[in-house]
């Protein structure tokens, strides 16, 4: 899909002079911060990859632990969101549930960068029958959504949440490949890369000290606006049932399972709910600052 | 054995309205006293799921598992799962192993063909085709001996043929028809209209040979989640709803509609694998099944997942039907987790470091397979077993399968250790369950469960004496003990309650019964009262 | 131009080709025995293995894959695509039967979409940095985060449970149709809502524009003749393009309202382990899409034509 942060990675691209062209990392961080949409995104982000890593040591209860007459409690010092339908606290649930949630992301996120950008960088570079055959490969993946192509793919591996991961891995890389293969396309005929090449240096030498390091950063910058976007897909098929299994919980998961009690107590579907919002809400207005930092013009 | 039908019309109404009475009686709670009907008799109703089959010899629209009413069996079960006349009049058993009917002068077809011996036998003989159903009827099965008299004889010894009868499956369909292409029956309710997965329409069937219905139409419409019934109900898209979700039941009480509910009609059981095949051997340890057993505290089960409204019994077939005596041969297990502890220990299963018991190297972890009829069907429960097993050192890992034909492959395959299923009680034949899952021979053969659940020795023997007994009193006293042998002594059998349905419906609805079996509901004593 | 067109159509016929491979390719994943499955959901009962073998020799499963490929393939592209292992029918038949309701549902969340974001898009970039601009931008930025299965609960828990306005399931008259349209189209308003401001802020600076400002034309027409519609060159492509997401994100929003669409019966098939179904719905919606994106190209050429032509020069991604 095409939004101004496709734009944006053509257009650095064609504003490449000189190797080092793009901001250098020290400062780029300090206009970040002084965003004050990224700012709020980055507090966001923090403060809930915080709360995920330290769940075991801060949530208030054992998230699995059930104390089924004391279901779907009201919020007390005891249970500060209440309790679900088996008489697990909610809040445990809640922040053990962030772990999988959040950490699960950001190693899919990561993944399909890494993948992506490999792949494009091969395509790019190799040209000829090997970016031929690749972009084959990457248009024949985009000709669908990647919803359900995962949805494909997971539903055959089965479930449980190596699963989920291996399933959108396998499909999500595309878009990155293309545009990092775009990248490196426009920026090889440039004119340092020529005379690198005019110098004698091998090929790999002159793509990965050369080339990639100035062209990587809009790369990473549609990748993280587009964590919310993993956020939510890895959520939506977990909520079908692929992923985690009982008793694990997970936000996707939780959000499933409290849809049975949409009439009786909706609270047990608002707060999983309300989290993936916040968390996605968190990596968008993060991605828009870096992106708003990298050319103001587009604010 | 000789039983005496209605003479027609009249003891027939007298017969039904003792029935209400005695159902009322009986224990249905909370239905509003409607005397009269008035307005549109027109009826929707939020059903569940579409389950009818279209194509060839199996369709069954409007017969199962949906009875719209449109036909009729030659029997059919009353509340207290007694066999009662419907299109015959009389039966006999001539031994060693034939049926003779006589069956019910009068009667025509809602296409005005008239119902007699013809009838019997085509619709007999497409089960026949079909591989012969429970009865086991053959191509030969079915002899007419005149218009009105007709003789079975199954193609095995078959004593509980008049039982099995009451099914649906078994309802008589008009010469030479189908019902995937229309639903010609007698019932009380003719076919208007079926759209799949959406819903059937049925009207008033004014030829009826019995008490003309007050309703003039009926609507079923399909509904698979129980809460977007409650819902359709709550904004007055729909008049009734049946199998309300539990924890619905308070809510829709207090906005004013009416909860009825049935007798226990069906049952939430697991069922332990004793086979040892493909690694899952934990369970040949009789010790480790009773331990299960005694884990569980059914009475948290029942407040806690659901909302009180079920039986605590461990008999997993009705008690209304075994009869009480015959049902208090079965114990059951009390909530005992020290016991299970203990036998645990006694066997030699240690607790771990985390908490997991272990014996030679291996730890206690079993997978608990839930599908049947529905993963949905069973809400937390799965989840509540894992926690309560967990208490005593064993982990259970629960594997979901997203429906009933994906269950049943598991279940060919044998690879699970706990299964956990809900079934119910659908014809009058007190041994089909144990008959049909639990017997080494298998009623219908090995259907997958023999070879995981059989326990071969008495269990068998009691089960055969229970099917070919000729006294039906006996066969149940023998199925009870069959029932006992896999609950208590082998602990194959872990029931966990018995479940009844609750229904639910808006004020202006009267003469509605629910039944233990939802197949044998009728609606031809239901009426609106809309002023 | 022309040869434009028909090297894109060309393009196409390898991508369809890598559509159906990879649809194929997914079953051979899956665990799990098709023809007992079959038999199992048509008539109740393990079959005898007697009965295994004819269901197999149906499904023509006795064959080696390369030969099922290729068998399929050619069905395939006369617009066969096997029988169900669910219900024994035609997947063409079911898949089309299906479809005209996702379509609804899509259309549906596109013109809300569109009827929300454009106008709200407008006035955000006509009234840049005001409230109403900071209040559009932190909708937009909210409505992109909100998972559409969450919305769509929340829409119901709402409008069904509380008010008892609007049905929760089913499809039927408008009254239906509105909250999943709404679950599905307001997180793409968002999106459009962003695109129209800045598509339109970005024509705004232009040198036309700039230069019938000079020349005396009145705001209001400058903004009117030359502006929107250059500004609404991509955002009528993005809506091409988002009526194909919603295609894809229909899947969800079609089980929670239990629509009868071809997303629904997608998922249904993944877990019932239907083969024939799983691989016809990819082939399936991979031309869809690839149609769309066919149609969202031709259409931003006609609107455009130098894109073309910069296009041709740059060896960008396409």
């Amino acid at each position: 899909m095409s939004d101004p942060a496709t734009t944006l990675v053509t257009d650095s691209a064609d504003r490449l002079q000189t190797p080092a062209a793009l901001v250098p990392k020290r400062s780029l961080l300090r206009q970040l911060v002084r965003d004050r949409t990224a700012l709020a995104g980055l507090i966001i982000i923090v403060v809930m990859v915080g709360a995920a890593l330290a769940a075991p040591w801060i949530a208030p209860h054992d998230p699995n632990e059930q104390d089924v007459l004391n279901r779907y409690a009201t919020p007390s010092l005891e249970n500060p969101l209440g309790t679900d339908n088996l008489g697990r606290d909610e809040l445990s649930r809640l922040l053990h549930g962030a772990r999988i949630s959040l950490l699960t992301t950001l190693a899919v996120g990561v993944a399909i960068l890494t993948i992506g950008i490999a792949v494009g960088t091969i395509a790019g570079f190799g040209g000829g029958f090997i970016d031929g055959l690749l972009m084959r490969l990457v248009d024949v993946l985009l000709a669908l959504p990647v919803l359900l192509l995962g949805l494909a793919v997971t539903g055959m591996l089965g479930p449980g949440l190596l699963h989920l991961a291996i399933g959108v891995t396998a499909v999500a890389w595309v878009e990155y490949a293309r545009l990092m293969r775009g990248l490196v396309l426009a920026v090889r005929e440039r004119p340092f890369v020529e005379s690198a090449r005019a110098l004698g240096l091998p090929g790999r030498r002159i793509a990965v000290r050369h080339v990639l390091p100035n062209i990587i950063s809009p790369v990473i910058v549609v990748g993280t606006l587009r964590t919310g976007q993993l956020l939510l897909t890895l959520s939506a098929l977990s909520f079908l049932g692929l992923g985690v299994q009982p008793p694990t919980a997970e936000w996707g998961a939780m959000l499933s399972e409290g849809q049975n009690y949409l009439a009786s107590a909706p609270q047990l579907m608002i707060y999983p709910g309300a989290a993936i919002t916040i968390a996605a809400l968190g990596f968008n207005l993060l991605g828009d600052g870096l992106r708003d930092v990298l050319d103001p013009t587009l604010r | 054995m000789r039983q005496h039908g209605g003479f027609g019309a009249p003891v027939l109404l007298a017969g039904l309205a003792v029935l209400l009475i005695a159902s009322a009686c009986g224990g249905d709670e909370d239905e509003a006293a409607r005397t009269d009907p008035s307005g549109p008799q027109t009826l929707i109703i939020g059903a569940r799921e579409d389950g009818y089959t279209t194509e060839g010899n199996e369709a069954d629209v409007g017969q199962y598992p949906l009875n719209a009413n449109i036909f009729e069996g030659l029997v059919r079960m009353d509340a207290n799962y007694e066999v009662q006349p419907a299109l015959a009049t009389e039966w006999e058993f001539k031994p060693p192993n034939a049926w003779t009917f006589t069956l019910r002068e009068g009667v025509q077809f809602h296409d005005g063909t008239p119902f007699d011996a013809e009838a019997v036998k085509y619709t007999f003989d497409r089960v026949a085709k079909t591989g012969g159903g429970t009865p086991g009827f053959g191509k030969d099965s079915t002899k007419i001996i005149d218009d009105y008299t007709v003789e079975i004889t199954p193609v095995f010894e078959n004593r509980r043929l008049i039982e099995q009868l009451v099914h649906p499956s078994y309802s008589i369909i008009a010469p030479d028809s189908n019902p995937g292409d229309e639903p010609i029956g007698t019932g009380p309710f003719k076919f208007v209209d079926y759209s799949e997965q959406e819903q059937i329409v049925v009207e008033r069937n004014d030829q009826y040979w019995g008490e003309k219905p007050t309703l003039e139409k009926i609507t079923f419409r399909f509904l698979p989640e129980p809460n977007a019934r409650r819902l359709a109900l709550e904004a007055g898209e729909v008049d009734l709803i049946v199998d309300v979700p539990r924890e619905a039941v308070a809510d829709l009480e207090a906005k004013g509609f009416a909860i009825v509910q049935s007798d226990v009609g069906a049952y939430d059981a697991l069922y332990l694998n004793i086979s040892g095949e493909k690694g899952y051997t934990l369970l040949q340890d009789p010790a480790v099944r009773h331990a299960i057993g005694y884990a569980i505290d059914r009475d948290a089960l029942v407040e806690g997942l659901f909302e009180g409204l079920a039986g605590p019994e461990q008999t997993m077939i009705p008690s209304r039907l075994l009869g009480e005596q015959n049902a208090a041969e079965i114990d059951g297990y009390a909530y005992d987790p020290q016991q299970a502890e203990q036998l645990l220990e006694d066997a030699g299963w240690t607790e771990g470091a985390d908490g997991v018991r272990e014996k030679d190297g291996r730890r206690l972890e079993l997978e608990l397979i839930n599908g049947f009829p529905s993963a949905q069907a069973h809400g937390a429960v799965p989840e509540f077993l894992q926690d309560q097993l967990g208490e005593v050192g064993i982990e259970v890992k629960i594997v979901k399968m997203p429906d009933t034909a994906s269950y049943e492959e598991r279940l060919a395959s044998g690879e699970g250790d706990i299964w956990i299923e809900q079934g119910s009680q659908n014809d009058a034949n007190p041994v089909f369950l144990p008959a049909l899952l639990f017997w080494t021979e298998g009623l219908f053969g090995d259907i997958g469960y023999q070879p995981l659940f059989a326990p071969g020795g008495e269990t068998d023997r009691l089960i055969i004496d229970a099917l070919a007994n000729p006294d039906s009193e006996e066969t149940k006293a023998l199925t009870a003990q069959a029932m006992s042998e896999l609950v208590d002594e082998e602990a194959i059998v872990l029931p966990m309650a018995g479940i009844f349905r609750i229904d639910a419906m808006s004020e202006e609805v009267g003469g509605y019964e629910p039944q233990p079996s939802a197949l044998q509901v009728r609606y031809d004593g239901a009426f609106l009262a809309r002023d | 131009m022309i040869a434009y067109i028909a090297r894109r159509i060309a393009f196409l016929v390898p991508t369809w080709l890598g559509v159906t491979l990879l649809a194929f390719f997914l079953s051979t994943f899956a665990g799990g025995d098709p023809a007992r499955n079959y038999f199992l959901r048509t008539r109740g009962r393990q079959p005898s293995p007697r009965e295994l073998v004819i269901v197999r020799e149906r499904f023509d499963l006795d064959k080696p894959l390369p030969e099922r490929y290729l068998t399929w393939l050619g069905g395939a592209v006369r617009g066969d695509l096997g029988d169900s292992f669910s219900t024994g029918r035609p997947v063409t038949q079911e898949l089309l039967r299906r479809f005209p309701a996702t379509l609804e549902l899509a259309a549906a969340g596109t013109v809300v979409a569109v009827v929300l974001a454009i106008p709200v898009g407008v006035l955000a970039a006509l009234r840049r940095n005001s409230i109403l601009d900071q209040l559009t931008r932190g909708g937009a930025m909210f409505g992109a985060s909100i998972p559409p299965f969450w919305l769509a609960l929340l829409l119901i828990i709402l409008f069904s449970v509380q008010l008892q306005l609007l049905p929760s399931a089913g499809r039927g008259g408008l009254d239906h149709l509105i909250l999943p349209a709404l679950a599905l189209g307001l997180g793409e308003a968002a999106i459009i809502a962003r695109l129209t401001r800045s598509s339109l802020l970005e024509i705004l600076r232009e040198d036309y524009v700039m230069t019938a400002r000079a020349k005396g034309i009145s705001e209001r027409r400058v903004i009117a003749r030359h502006a929107l519609r250059n500004a609404l060159g991509p955002v009528v492509t993005e809506i091409g393009l988002v009526f194909g997401y919603l295609l894809g994100q229909a899947a969800i929003v079609e089980i929670i309202f239990v629509w009868p669409g071809v997303g629904r019966l997608a998922v249904e098939a993944i877990g019932q382990r239907d083969y024939n179904m799983i691989q016809g719905f990819v082939v399936f919606a991979g031309t869809v899409y690839i149609l769309i994106s066919l149609a969202v190209d031709l259409v931003y050429l006609w609107l455009d034509p130098r894109v073309t032509l910069v296009r041709q020069a740059r060896p960008a991604a396409s």
